[in-house]
């Protein structure tokens, strides 16, 4: 990915799935922004981006055309799209890392600003677009309390690793507490024996001078 | 966001008056004003959300000052603000409907990454209740349990990030504390070197003996 312009912002989603976020932010001629999400292995993940367009009657001119690309952390493409208005991506994430989306508008010589709608949902939120009731209210009633239990599954998930991550980090601190132990040994060892040595050291030197 | 889906309409009303509104969660790294757009469909919505300053590295200088948050209404009023902060909650009823400008200020050079949440929650009042005959007490009751659901969602979220920064904190005092440590001894074994060799100089055949 080459980040060309200075103002290059990088949009990390620190949320693991479910998350969906649907994000309306403004892209100026030649700038670059990315936005990567952490997803889970074997979740499946679904984007939906577009242009807003400035003037809803004419089509869009090619100003306001974006180059999209979805890449993991380790460079695998999973998406990619040169000067379109809109489009969509979806992909069942094979390892859990940081999977990252770039857009880019084209260079244009008067600055012009390119607003991008784009709603990317990952986990279980994917189901939301595919089910749309279609036969009264019991049905939709039953779809959004099979949402509710999903959210709940997920809010379970979701503490089970925040609590594994507070473990983590209690071991790392442990791991500190224990080396800062050894260390204040090792700093008490080597003060005594460099003065040892200094002294050795200089002992020979002045009987060798016959000085002492 | 408008969720426009094809269909009936009055589905849709009725899926408009009971879906989720809005959920966005990412981090932005800022370095001067970073701004995300929201929009809010009813007046009287709750926009809720958190942020936190997940720090980036530093080495010598001191801890980052703060970052300001503030929500602009679309008649351009500030709606909420918050200075200075490394992270908070926040709360509050959006006074219109329309797009919100959710914007983080950087008052210094150096960037901070920036994780956020924003949620913008409806529940169908009363009103809403009599004027549409699809909607159902019930409706009020799941949308509620929605509305709880989601903040516990979000308190998640805020411990995640929390979290995330605390990490950051431990690896970086770590690192500093053992390369502080390190650095110290190589001080004091380069002290020692130099006051041997500058006793052994003092006593030297090209130096007046008679001199020390």
């Amino acid at each position: 990915m080459i980040l060309r312009s200075v103002f290059a912002l990088v949009l990390l989603v620190g949320i693991l799935s479910p998350a969906s976020e649907s994000l309306r932010f403004e892209l100026q001629s030649g700038q670059t922004k990315c936005i990567a999400e952490d997803i889970k292995s074997n979740s499946m993940t679904v984007g939906k981006y577009h242009v807003v367009k400035p003037n809803e009657d004419h089509p869009l001119p090619d100003s306001h055309k974006l180059t999209v690309k979805v890449t993991s952390s380790h460079g695998n493409s999973f998406h990619s799209a040169e000067k379109v208005e809109s489009g969509q991506f979806a992909f069942t994430a094979a390892e859990q890392g940081d999977y990252i989306a770039c857009f880019w508008a084209v260079e244009h010589t008067p600055q012009i600003t390119v607003t991008v709608d784009f709603d990317w949902r990952t986990g279980f939120h994917t189901k939301d677009w595919t089910n749309v009731a279609k036969k009264g209210q019991v049905h939709s009633m039953e779809l959004e309390l099979k949402n509710l239990f999903d959210t709940v599954q997920s809010i379970h998930e979701e503490m089970l690793y925040l609590r594994e991550r507070e473990e983590e980090m209690q071991e790392l601190n442990k791991a500190t507490t224990s080396k800062m132990f050894w260390l204040s040994f090792l700093s008490l060892f080597l003060c005594l024996s460099v003065a040892g040595i200094q002294f050795w050291h200089l002992k020979s030197f002045f009987e060798k001078k016959k000085l002492i | 966001m408008e969720k426009t889906r094809g269909g009936m309409w009055a589905l849709m009303c009725f899926l408009l008056l009971n879906w989720l509104s809005n959920v966005s969660s990412l981090s932005v790294t800022v370095t001067d004003v970073e701004c995300v757009y929201e929009y809010v469909l009813y007046q009287g919505d709750t926009i809720s959300g958190n942020f936190v300053v997940v720090d980036h590295d530093i080495f010598w200088s001191s801890d980052h000052p703060g970052i300001d948050f503030i929500v602009t209404s679309p008649g351009g009023n500030t709606v909420h603000s918050l200075k200075g902060t490394s992270g908070d909650k926040f709360e509050f009823q959006a006074p219109r409907s329309g797009m919100y400008k959710f914007c983080f200020h950087n008052a210094y050079s150096t960037p901070e990454t920036v994780a956020f949440h924003i949620h913008i929650g409806h529940i169908p009042s009363e009103h809403d209740l009599a004027k549409d005959e699809h909607l159902n007490p019930i409706n009020v009751k799941i949308a509620k349990l929605r509305e709880a659901l989601e903040s516990v969602t979000a308190e998640q979220k805020y411990l995640k990030a929390r979290d995330t920064r605390h990490r950051h904190t431990n690896e970086s005092t770590r690192k500093r504390v053992i390369g502080y440590t390190v650095g110290e001894y190589l001080m004091l074994v380069a002290a020692s070197l130099l006051q041997v060799f500058y006793i052994r100089r003092l006593f030297s055949k090209s130096v007046a003996y008679n001199r020390v």
